[in-house]
């Protein structure tokens, strides 16, 4: 029986990131799919005859430019088309947007507020240099503030002087991002209350967190991350969506020598003496290999995967503790027709970008203070896109598809998730969206509702978290996903861990499964 | 006459302060805007230190310490009371979930380990981390290193404890709704954040410093009245004073009445920072005055008396049964209202029944009292309330607002951008609910 080098469980992006590296290093790698193709949450799908959708994960921003450049992944089709605006309805009919054009976007801030759009410009300036301060965090990995080796040690020190090298005032703005709730963070810089719940909409996603609660405006500088490496824009749609990104690693990984089997479950890691030997599928199926790498979240790679006996029992009850909690669901809808919005009608530019459903922070605030209590919220705040505008293949001439991303939407609902509850939150999300575009819902052909618990079923991520993972202070960088074991290894010998659920987890990044696969290697795999 | 120093405010801060410096050789004259001499006790911590070195246990220092220390009603009749002695509240807790009670006594260890850290480092100035001295350089890798001989176990909990929120932490322990409402209630005191908001579980530990393990209210004492009773000060009543400043100089105060001014070259202030500067503002660079703006302070408690006619049968009575209910209770004041079913605390204290509601929003609200009364179960006429407080604090105690945050990023020691100007109230570090510790700090920097 043949012995790879390396099995990867899960090909997700980060498993196939994973698998590519190591293939480009001389291994002989086999990734492991559990559904009939590679992508996990990152996958395009013909859910209706000649309608395609990125069907979870939609937009691209933080896929690292390294990996990109490593992986050549332009020749193996990957291009990113930008998402050029953001317009946000407000309920008295007006509107806010922002646009490609810097000026343009100004110039529509001071209709708002003139102060607002002075302000706009310093805050860009900041959250920019606070972006370029924490990339380099990405991509370490993270030294155990506990531990008394002179690795630790050392990249502990190194880690103390680049964040003193910032300067005072950007210290204390990344203290600041790392604690406060997105909220209060711009009500520092902004009066403006649409601007506020727009920005800060993007530092709940993924998140069982609403806008005025401390943690959620570090995610605000995701947004200046992506732009900042000249290779995208803030965000981007794949051509051919999402799953084009993945297709595109998987063509790497494969030119690279990986072999990539899909409808092929694992159903555990062999252990013998304390080391990873290999894989048992579903199917019964013995595989070997000298090195095994679970992309799958941290509950799956390490209490469904392994027997609990293998592990010691305080790492189990980390492990255990880790939060996953999903929030989040997604409607994707084919379209006879495009909806014109009360605030901006008619068909055009701004169709090409998003729209944003975030018309205030109190209205943020309440589809959160739903969730709370279990409920999914009635008025949610959504993320729409309409990548057929960007990209037409992906809908039959004429139509279109309509991507949205729906929060809140527990896991944990009251009295569970049925069918009729997840045709009930469909109702919402879509009566919602009519509520700005009336008329709206006439032009709808079919609807795809997922709730949080429909992203487990389907992609395996516990509890349909989207991050694979809790992005919470307490769950990142040395934290992530047990202290002791945010470096990529496991307490099984030969086993790794090297998905989302790892430092700096979320988001089609990549990054974690890069920073395994070099931790695999350096351990000699 | 011709002082070298005044002290704004006659709290517990600013009389510590006034008498570490007089102690030091210096005239101080402190002004406070009262005229009498508040009677309720402080709430918080005293620490040792400072009951030592102004002897104030000579001058009548009396700390409560009451036993049991909080009673909860329990949904099916009944109380939970849980004791100073962790044995006893262990059984107690084995009444409503044995589970909960196999955890009490790790927890309160856990907790006070904690709460051990915060102490240290509330006793000195916060770790200034821009510092190229070496001797700052060499302190903070001494906090470092205390830190780490507590054992791996407090690093990791350190690192993941401070930014949760309290109901995570709680969650991660028990399952008694009980008593997850009573401890959660500390998390959340005197803040406006509900229990499911990151940095609550800083509060909680905050508010435990200077407690007993498995005691989680602070202590109430009369510190400030021992306090006024150490003979040495000058203290001047019904005199509200504003601070002087020309050309970047604090040059002393003017009593805001008589329009009188008091000179001296150093003047230190436990008024709020944002009271103290904002009349000297236009001395300030713009920065500074903007960082001084954007204190948060939101008071959400407002604070009365409860008139039963006998002594209750409780010291502390605490209405939060759950987590939930505290959670709703901050929903309302999020969305400008007062809670409709607010967290109410009854302590007897001082020979006296005072309450803590929490939460209310700014302004009158008519019918405040109907509430608190029916969540009493009392009549609306045996409360009454005091308007709610602007911010107990002069900050709130949020992780953005702390240690080398407080009272605005970079001025953390107690000094100003005016020279001769310091803070000392618990606007600075280490902040409210610890009195005296930043008015000893303060005094200590300056010296």
């Amino acid at each position: 029986m043949k012995q790879y080098d390396a099995i990867v469980i899960g090909g997700g992006h980060n498993g196939l990131v994973t698998a590519a590296y190591l293939a480009r290093a001389k291994k002989s790698v086999l990734v492991l799919e559990r559904r009939p193709r590679v992508g996990g949450a990152a996958v395009t799908e013909e859910i209706f005859p000649g309608f395609k959708f990125s069907v979870f994960s939609y937009v691209v921003s933080l896929l690292r430019p390294e990996i990109i450049r490593d992986l050549d992944l332009p020749r193996h089709g990957l291009h990113i088309l930008p998402l050029e605006s953001t317009v946000t309805p407000m309920e008295n009919g007006d509107y806010l947007a922002a646009w490609g054009d810097h000026d343009e976007t100004r110039r529509e801030l001071y209709r708002h507020s003139p102060r607002d759009a002075e302000a706009y410009d310093e805050y860009g300036r900041l959250m920019h240099f606070m972006a370029q301060a924490v990339k380099p965090i990405l991509g370490m990995v993270p030294p155990d503030p506990t531990s008394f080796a002179p690795t630790d040690l050392f990249a502990l020190l190194k880690l103390g002087k680049h964040f003193r090298g910032l300067g005072a005032e950007r210290l204390h703005a990344l203290v600041k991002l790392m604690t406060m709730s997105s909220a209060d963070f711009l009500d520092e810089w902004f009066e403006t209350d649409v601007l506020k719940a727009t920005k800060s909409a993007s530092g709940i996603i993924g998140t069982f967190l609403g806008p005025r609660s401390p943690g959620t405006a570090y995610v605000l500088l995701h947004h200046y991350m992506g732009e900042l490496d000249g290779v995208f824009r803030a965000w981007g749609f794949a051509k051919g969506g999402t799953g084009a990104v993945s297709e595109s690693i998987a063509s790497a990984a494969r030119a690279f020598g990986a072999e990539i089997r899909c409808d092929a479950g694992v159903a555990k890691v062999l252990v013998r003496n304390g080391r990873a030997t290999g894989v048992v599928l579903e199917n019964g199926d013995e595989l070997e290999a000298r090195t095994v790498a679970s992309s799958l979240d941290p509950r799956r790679t390490f209490l469904q995967l392994l027997e609990p006996d293998h592990l010691p029992p305080e790492f189990v009850a980390d492990i255990r503790r880790f939060k996953f909690r999903g929030s989040s669901g997604k409607v994707n809808l084919a379209l006879d027709a495009l909806p014109s919005f009360t605030c901006m009608p008619g068909i055009g530019r701004q169709h090409r970008g998003a729209f944003s459903i975030s018309p205030s922070l109190d209205y943020v605030e309440r589809a959160y203070d739903d969730a709370k209590y279990g409920e999914f919220s009635r008025r949610p705040y959504m993320d729409i896109v309409f990548p057929s505008m960007i990209d037409p293949g992906m809908a039959p001439p004429g139509k279109h598809v309509m991507s949205i991303f729906v929060q809140y939407a527990p896991y944990h609902l009251n009295g569970g998730w049925t069918d009729a509850k997840r045709e009930a939150f469909g109702d919402a999300v879509v009566n919602t969206v009519e509520s700005f575009a009336p008329g709206f819902k006439s032009q709808i052909l079919h609807r795809q509702v997922i709730t949080p618990r429909d992203i487990e079923r389907i992609t395996g991520l516990t509890e349909g978290n989207i991050f694979a993972g809790e992005l919470a202070l307490h769950q990142l960088f040395f934290l992530r996903p047990a202290p002791g074991w945010a470096k990529f290894a496991t307490p099984v010998r030969g086993y790794y861990q090297c998905g989302s659920g790892t430092h700096p987890g979320g988001g089609i990044m990549g990054a974690s499964g890069r920073l395994a696969a070099m931790r695999i290697l350096k351990d000699g795999a | 006459m011709n002082y070298d120093a005044i002290v704004i405010g006659a709290g517990a801060n600013g009389l510590v302060a006034a008498h570490y410096l007089g102690r030091a050789g210096k005239r101080v004259l402190v002004v406070e805007q009262h005229e009498n001499p508040d009677p309720s006790f402080d709430i918080g911590w005293v620490p040792d230190a400072i009951v030592r070195d102004l002897g104030l246990v000579g001058a009548g220092l009396d700390i409560e310490e009451p036993d049991p220390w909080i009673t909860a009603p329990l949904p099916a009749g009944g109380t939970l009371e849980l004791s100073r002695d962790i044995g006893r509240s262990t059984e107690a807790i084995r009444h409503i979930s044995p589970a909960d009670a196999a955890k009490w006594p790790e927890f309160c260890q856990r907790m006070r380990t904690l709460a051990s850290v915060l102490e240290r480092l509330y006793l000195v100035p916060p770790p200034d981390i821009e510092t190229n001295d070496a001797r700052e350089l060499a302190r903070i890798a001494g906090l470092g290193l205390y830190v780490r001989r507590l054992g791996k176990q407090t690093v990791i909990d350190l690192a993941r404890i401070l930014p949760m929120s309290i109901a995570e932490l709680l969650d991660d322990w028990f399952e008694s709704n009980v008593l997850k409402g009573l401890l959660g209630a500390l998390g959340v005191w005197h803040l406006k954040q509900g229990p499911r908001s990151g940095g609550t579980a800083f509060n909680f530990l905050h508010h435990h410093s200077g407690s007993p393990a498995g005691v989680f209210r602070p202590a109430r004492s009369n510190v400030t009245q021992a306090l006024s009773k150490i003979s040495g000060l000058e203290v001047r009543r019904g005199a509200r004073a504003t601070v002087l400043a020309k050309n970047g100089r604090a040059t002393g105060v003017v009593v805001e009445k008589s329009g009188e001014e008091i000179l001296a070259p150093l003047v230190v202030s436990s008024a709020d920072p944002r009271a103290t500067l904002q009349p000297i503002a236009l001395e300030l660079d713009p920065e500074f005055a903007r960082a001084v703006r954007n204190i948060k302070a939101r008071g959400v408690v407002a604070r009365g008396t409860l008139a039963l006619g006998t002594t209750p049968p409780y010291s502390t009575l605490c209405v939060a049964p759950s987590l939930d209910y505290l959670e709703h209770a901050y929903d309302d004041v999020k969305n400008g209202r007062d809670s409709a079913a607010p967290y109410v605390e009854v302590q007897r204290t001082n020979g006296r029944v005072e309450l803590h509601v929490q939460y209310v929003a700014p302004g009158s609200h008519g019918d405040r009292v109907q509430r608190v009364a029916g969540v009493l179960k009392v009549q609306p006429n045996q409360v009454q309330l005091q308007p709610a407080e602007e911010s107990l604090y002069h900050g709130e105690l949020t992780l953005d607002q702390i240690l080398f945050m407080r009272p605005v990023p970079g001025w953390s020691r107690y000094r100003t951008p005016i020279e001769g100007l310091y803070l000392c109230g618990s606007g600075t570090h280490p902040g409210g609910g610890i009195p005296g510790a930043a008015g000893r700090n303060a005094a200590r920097e300056i010296l």
